[in-house]
């Protein structure tokens, strides 16, 4: 078989991949032209505001907006009456499980009650937000006030006011008849694991808690929606997603796919907050009651405070036993997650990630998804990951101490490999896992001493395991006039995808870089494609950009063969030229191609990867901390993370990822966290009071990549952004509790927590 | 209520109409379209509306444009000269110092505040002039090599 194009896996060296290059759209960042939604202003364009709940839980008894209509300048209000109602179960496709889309209309526009503080109830557009402000006031809300229930256990105790009347727990036999806020109860198990404990060796057991925290991604929610004259919408927005965010519109709106487009422009961070939509669909009602674009731009307030879903809350309980040779017998876990508002995420993925790393034939894990009247909570990086691997990874730190075994030799005896069975009872896939520890083990980060300082420092180890998904990416190239290839992506780039893509079709092309011209799709100029999401997007849009050059090429093959006269498969490609295969054979480059065939017709590439083979992350983090035991603080000394990527695309954009996912777990780790008062009102909710790290507060952190391709994926990449967020707080604890001796058992680790834990 | 505002902006004299309730950072986004400079917060505490006032860099969200008459401000968009990047632009591309690019413009200006100030800062300078900007994306390590990297490169 003839084929163009490099082959995926094989040992050609690479030329363009795996090089360290500048993001292709970095210079419009340093400039201040890269375009948000935010900076867009249409002719004519008016500004709306959101009313938002100042109840944790109430009945809406009536809602009357006469006398903001009246208000001069006012153009449309709007509340969940302007939307038809969609009943529970209304699914739209998303990942694995779908998407329920009364979930998401709960989200923009609560209808007859209210569970959180923050959730919209109606909104105005107005000819400017100052109006559109005033307007908010004038708006009458009849509330009627029900008690509410702010945390896991109030939301499970007897006789709790019950959020969702249609909620029966799923999961237990027999199903329950009584709705109660215990969406759901998931059970991953094998083996005996109470009889395997009862004979362990050594045991251990860490109970913990989490508090909420925020994706924090710097750019508020915006959107901007144009209605033209035939009724067509179209919806700029900060979105990860396109065409999850289509479905969702349309679906709120009872709109044709075909009346609706979705342009995502840049994204100033999404982190997973940025999947579900905040404000589109409202966005676009509003623009076509008053037939004037509209502009949403969420405030930080609305983004803390309700607008926007943070991560979720949870209680953790993880027991551990070893036999006398180091090796786990057991591992019982009971995950207790709090959803907020709606029902969240299956607790499963974070079950499997937490146990995934560690051969061990006896397992129980059961999952609870619990909600209570606090915000929405929406997937934040690895979502759960950070949590879960608190609690385990903690856990599995205790066990070494009471085996009095090095953690780094325990984690090798017990690694799972290639081939172990995973939770779920399937075997692994390649994994790197031993060669990391072999890594960290011959590594200055494990190997050198402690530094003595003024106050007890400790070091921590700590491992990540991610799943991640694979779902949809489609993609086209397009041949220009001057041979050069241009390609429209479906997934949005949040992470540098246009960046490393380009880098794929350029090597596959083989040319450079900046010969390759890329730009994500609007969600009806490109193939469907999923959100950025789950770490899936590198992996699958390389096994569609892949797919999508040898498509372009293979067509521009045939034109040469007809321009060259000499059969198709007679010709090598290599370097932008197709080249007559016998002794001094003709050549033409793919400028003198095009420029011979552009009234041909359009030569288009294309390419779609729908169920790749999943790309498992897998990472050990080192951490070296001081705890200052006159006021509690924590300083992260040194911080190394080792990672398998599969292959690393860029290694700089690979290292950007796992130091900023690093990052957002110290913040979790040390400061950030959610302070809700008994009203369920957020009291931190803002940037000063809500404390995501700063410059001063996180060291540089050092990247130690692995690669151990993933069979069956282009290139073997795997997922990258995940899981460098899921060791950090169980890698401080750790360090903390080898510096102090004390084990925390919430977090965040704040200074007055940690001085708490100290006092004893 | 409209007042007259004239001001230096990025070296040029302008006259703008403003409302009395809009911040230098409404008045250089909505009235000027200079959109470079981005609003993350709205009070003070995330960076990324940082300019430069008469050299000084000032959280545009904090500073009324009624403030702005006589006054010489510099935007992210006056840092390159003449299609030419600044250095502390260059080495942030070289860097990778950017991700999503929102803090991007804050940081830059923050930076240009330290080296037209301090041209041979050392590490814990840098980090501590742009300990008011916030990043989501990057942890920090890549930005603060870049600043170091472009301070290195005036100085030779």
């Amino acid at each position: 078989m003839a084929t163009d194009g490099a082959q995926a896996g094989a040992a050609a060296p690479l030329k363009v991949l795996g090089r360290r290059l500048a993001r292709v759209d970095a210079r419009e960042r340093v400039t201040g032209e890269a375009r948000y939604p935010a900076d867009l202003a249409l002719p004519g364009m008016v500004h709306a505001r959101m009313l938002r709940s100042p109840h944790a839980h109430a009945r809406i008894r009536r809602i009357d907006t006469t006398r903001a209509e009246a208000l001069k300048g006012v153009l449309a209000v709007v509340t969940a009456a302007d939307f038809p109602e969609l009943p529970v179960g209304t699914m739209i496709p998303m990942g694995e499980t779908g998407y329920d889309m009364w979930m998401v209309a709960e989200l923009n526009m609560a209808r007859r009650k209210v569970c959180w503080v923050g959730q919209p109830v109606a909104a105005v557009a107005a000819v400017d937000v100052h109006v559109a402000e005033a307007a908010l006031a004038l708006i009458e809300v009849d509330y009627d006030l029900l008690p509410a229930v702010l945390d896991i256990e109030a939301a499970l105790a007897d006789g709790a006011p019950v959020l969702h009347e249609h909620v029966l727990t799923k999961g237990v036999e027999p199903r329950p008849k009584t709705p109660s806020n215990l969406c759901s109860r998931t059970v991953i198990g094998r083996g005996d694991t109470q009889a395997a404990l009862g004979q362990a060796r050594a045991k251990a057991r860490a109970s913990v808690r989490i508090d909420t925290a925020h994706q924090g991604y710097l750019e508020p929610q915006v959107v901007v929606a144009e209605v033209d004259a035939n009724g067509f919408a179209t919806v700029w927005a900060s979105t990860q997603g396109q065409f999850t965010a289509e479905l969702m519109i349309a679906s709120m709106l009872g709109l044709p796919a075909s009346k609706l487009k979705v342009v995502p422009l840049e994204v100033g961070g999404g982190f997973g907050g940025k999947i579900a939509i905040h404000g589109e669909a409202v966005a676009v009602r509003l623009a076509q009651r008053c037939r004037r674009p509209v502009k949403i731009v969420l405030s930080r307030d609305e983004v803390l405070q309700g607008g926007s879903g943070p991560a979720a809350a949870a209680m953790i309980d993880i027991e551990v036993g070893a036999g006398e040779d180091g090796r786990l017998v057991a591992i019982d876990g009971t995950y207790r997650m709090d959803a907020g508002g709606l029902p969240g995420l299956s607790p499963s993925l974070v079950m499997q990630a937490s146990a995934a790393l560690y051969q061990c034939p006896n397992l129980n894990l059961v999952g609870y998804d619990v909600v209570t009247n606090k915000p929405r909570t929406e997937a934040y990086r690895g979502p759960g990951g950070i949590q879960a691997a608190f609690a385990m990874e903690q856990a599995m730190d205790m066990l070494c101490e009471r085996l009095g075994m090095d953690p780094l030799e325990f984690r090798k005896r017990n690694a799972s490999v290639t081939g172990s069975t995973m939770p779920i009872g399937t075997p692994f896939p390649s994994i790197g896992l031993t060669t990391i520890l072999d890594r960290v083990a011959e590594h200055s980060c494990w190997r050198d001493p402690l530094v003595k300082g003024n106050f007890p420092r400790g070091r921590g180890l700590a491992l990540g395991y991610w799943r991640g998904t694979s779902m949809t990416s489609a993609g086209h190239i397009t041949i220009a006039g001057d041979g050069r290839p241009m390609v429209t992506m479906g997934p949005v780039d949040i992470s540098g995808t246009r960046t490393t893509m380009a880098q794929v079709v350029a090597e596959e092309f083989g040319l450079a870089l900046e010969d390759v011209h890329i730009h994500t799709g609007d969600s009806k100029s490109v193939g469907y494609s999923d959100g950025a999401a789950g770490s899936r997007v590198a992996r699958t849009a390389t096994a569609a950009l892949v797919e999508a050059s040898r498509d372009a090429l293979s067509q521009l093959r045939k034109r040469a063969a007809e321009k060259l006269q000499c059969a198709a498969d007679q010709l090598d490609y290599a370097g932008g030229a197709f080249r007559a295969r016998q002794a001094g054979g003709a050549a033409i480059s793919l400028k003198e191609l095009m420029a011979a065939t552009l009234t041909d017709g359009a030569v288009i590439g294309r390419g779609v990867s729908t169920k790749l083979p999943l790309g498992v992350e897998i990472g050990a983090h080192v951490c070296d901390v001081e705890v200052d035991t006159e006021t509690g603080l924590v300083t992260v000394l040194r911080y190394t993370a080792f990672q398998d990527v599969g292959l690393a695309l860029n290694p700089a954009a690979v290292e950007g990822q796992i130091e900023g996912s690093v990052v957002q777990g110290l913040g979790w780790a040390l400061s950030e966290g959610f302070d809700y008062g008994p009203d369920g009102r957020l009291r931190n909710a803002s940037l000063l009071d809500y404390r995501m790290p700063t410059a001063l507060d996180v060291p540089k952190i050092e990247c130690v990549i692995v690669e151990t391709p993933v069979p069956n994926v282009p290139y073997g990449v795997r997922g990258v952004g995940e899981v460098p967020i899921v060791p950090p707080g169980a890698a401080v604890a750790n360090a903390i509790a080898r510096a102090t001796g004390v084990r925390m058992t919430r977090m965040p680790m704040t200074p007055e927590r940690v001085l708490a834990a100290l006092q004893g | 209520m409209k007042t007259l505002i004239d001001c230096t902006v990025n070296g040029e004299e302008r006259s703008v109409l403003a409302d009395t309730r809009d911040t230098l950072l409404d008045l250089l986004r909505d009235r000027l379209g200079l959109t470079g400079t981005k609003e993350g917060c709205g009070n003070g505490n995330c960076g990324t509306c940082t300019v430069l006032m008469d050299g000084a860099p000032v959280n545009a969200c904090l500073v009324l444009a009624l403030e702005a008459p006589g006054r010489d401000i510099a935007t992210i968009e006056g840092l390159a000269q003449g299609g030419e990047l600044d250095p502390l632009q260059q080495a942030l591309v070289e860097h990778n110092g950017t991700q999503c690019g929102f803090c991007t413009p804050g940081i830059l200006i923050s930076a240009k505040a330290l080296l037209d100030e301090n041209p041979r800062p050392t590490e814990a300078q840098i980090r501590h002039a742009i300990a008011g900007n916030l990043c989501r994306c990057t942890g920090y390590g890549k930005i603060v090599e870049a600043i170091a990297a472009a301070a290195a490169a005036r100085g030779r």
